[in-house]
């Protein structure tokens, strides 16, 4: 048995049993590492992110946690079911989605009271949270009263409280303002020292660069074409052009009209 | 940030639990049933699959798919006044067989096709249709008797003879109602199968259906789409963080609250439409794009069915 503790064998999934979205993917994610999944919109980082959190089933390949295969019939199985969620957090791209307690508070202790804590250690956790992310103020708030990026910061809360050894995001630093990325980009460096393998969905390479993950690129095609480490596939221009990473763009410069590849990443240098 | 990480976050022993003994097999025998949200939720997505597959279909390279919508929706309200007019049973079943050739011609799956049809005609034509094969509703010749009494007996208006049975005339009769129903119901399916929505919609214009009104069901019918697919994730996102299953109370709850959000969120986008649209010029008045004139092929088309029609009517 490899030493994954998430394993994708083979795996293919389409919308609506026609639409392709992954193709024959194969993926270790092993323990304690950070991977982010790149490739253009529509390549099926989201998809690979919901299969990866047994949110859908592939229609062919399967997916295994610790070894163990995780399928309609697996999650049925309560134990089972116990076991996984609460060792996988899910922060989803549109935060809307995700929020559904009253308030920030509530929002933050419903994984631990799930998971049979008392409220008060729940409360604690809730507590250490808020901190740490920096939103205290936020705590009696409903969430439709929160800026995107403190829907977002709030998201990623509700899921770390739960302590998830895996914690997969999903296009972690869209639309949101550069400080909140920032912070975001600090919490995932973060969860990284504590040791929590994280997966992350997104086309922006300079999070790739910062984090100095392990990369999965996704083709147009819905394949895996490259494993690799955050250097070598971010210094392949071929690479990222063939799967629409980066581009050629033309802009002026004073009054000299001038052209490069542009990724709004490190190619882009004068 | 490092030196603020809770902690708990660095307890190696994640979630809530004491012990991880939890891939017994005795445990995985203790199985939890499909909630009554995951059935609704499938129900949602059901609907975009079905919209999906009539979308697919409707732009397929059939017979009917490549008629004018105008004339596809003359075709269902002259068929639908021949069906109703028709009093035969040989004639239904010739038009029941008229509509499969057209079902055939336009690559439509014909048992996914038929099995709509007859679910529904079973509800909407049989069941309904059904009592009159008794002699309580029809009188004559029974050729199934199913009760006997001694005498016979008056219930509210009914008079109840000393033999109930299915009569030969109330069993035509019952036949000759479901394959009405089941014959509108295909044809309605065809034309809805072999149409995009929003062509079906700009032909209902030469019905001098307002463009207000046409507007408004275009934007219901695509909000319902995006909202079912907005249900659908709210289903997962509650799913990935539901660890040890969620109890009636608590998914009524849930419920509760995800119809008040997307309450809330229908009311917010209503008023960005609204806004996108007055930033375009909308100031009261509405105006959907005219269609453009028939080709020929659509008049042949048009002259051949209404012929075909005309002698369903005349036989």
């Amino acid at each position: 048995m490899s030493n994954d503790i998430l394993n994708m064998e083979h795996v293919s999934y389409r919308y609506f049993d026609r639409i392709p979205a992954l193709e024959n993917i194969s993926l270790g994610i092993s323990e304690g590492e950070t991977l982010a999944v790149i490739g253009s919109n529509g390549s099926g980082k989201s998809t690979l992110l919901q299969i990866a959190a047994g949110l859908l089933y592939p229609h062919e390949g399967r997916v295994l946690f610790r070894g163990v295969e995780v399928n309609e019939k697996a999650l049925r199985a309560k134990a089972f079911m116990k076991q996984f969620r609460s060792s996988l957090g899910f922060v989803f791209q549109d935060s809307d989605v995700q929020l559904f307690c009253p308030s920030v508070m509530d929002e933050l202790m419903y994984g631990p009271l799930q998971l049979g804590l008392s409220e008060d250690e729940a409360s604690d956790r809730a507590m250490e949270i808020l901190a740490m992310l920096g939103i205290e103020g936020l705590k009696h708030r409903p969430s439709y009263m929160l800026s995107g990026g403190e829907k977002k910061k709030v998201a990623i809360g509700s899921v770390l409280t739960m302590n998830p050894e895996i914690i997969l995001v999903d296009e972690p630093t869209n639309g949101l303002d550069p400080r909140t990325q920032c912070t975001l980009m600090e919490v995932l460096m973060s969860l990284r020292e504590a040791g929590k393998t994280v997966i992350i969905a997104t086309h922006d390479l300079s999070l790739v660069d910062e984090l100095q993950a392990s990369v999965a690129v996704l083709s147009e095609e819905h394949c895996l074409v490259r494993r690799g480490e955050a250097g070598d596939i971010l210094a392949d221009e071929e690479l990222l052009l063939s799967v629409n990473l980066i581009h050629e763009h033309r802009h002026f410069h004073g009054k000299e009209v001038h052209s490069h590849l542009h990724s709004h990443y490190s190619f882009h240098k004068h | 940030m490092a030196n603020r990480i809770p902690a708990f976050l660095l307890d190696s022993k994640h979630g809530g639990e004491d012990d991880q003994h939890l891939f017994s097999r005795s445990d995985a025998k203790r199985t939890r049933g499909v909630s009554f949200i995951d059935r609704g939720i499938h129900g949602l997505g059901n609907v975009i699959r079905t919209t999906y597959v009539q979308w697919e279909t409707s732009s397929g390279r059939g017979l009917l798919q490549r008629f004018d919508p105008r004339v596809k929706l003359l075709f269902l309200l002259f068929f639908a006044i021949v069906i109703s007019l028709q009093r035969d049973l040989v004639h239904a079943l010739a038009m029941a067989a008229f509509i499969f050739c057209l079902v055939s011609l336009s690559f439509l799956r014909i048992a996914v096709f038929y099995w709509r049809v007859l679910f529904v005609g079973f509800f909407l034509g049989f069941l309904m249709a059904a009592p009159s094969s008794l002699n309580i509703i029809v009188p004559g010749e029974v050729i199934l008797p199913l009760i006997r009494f001694s005498q016979p007996h008056e219930f509210l208006i009914y008079n109840v003879p000393p033999t109930v049975g299915i009569t030969s005339h109330g069993l035509i009769l019952t036949a000759m109602i479901t394959l009405r129903v089941m014959n509108s119901l295909a044809l309605s399916l065809l034309v809805m199968y072999t149409t995009p929505l929003q062509d079906i919609i700009r032909a209902l214009k030469i019905f001098r259906v307002p463009d207000a009104f046409l507007l408004v069901v275009l934007l219901s019918y695509r909000y319902i789409f995006i909202f079912a697919g907005l249900a659908e994730d709210m289903h997962l996102a509650v799913r990935s963080r539901i660890v040890g299953g969620i109890s009636g109370p608590e998914a009524r709850k849930w419920i509760a609250g995800r119809m008040a959000v997307l309450f809330r969120k229908t009311r917010l986008r209503c008023e960005d439409v609204f806004n996108a649209m007055r930033a375009r010029g909308f100031s009261g008045e509405t105006r959907l794009p005219e269609c453009g004139r028939l080709a020929t092929a659509d008049w042949v088309a048009g002259v051949l069915l209404f012929a075909v029609g005309t002698v369903f009517l005349w036989i």
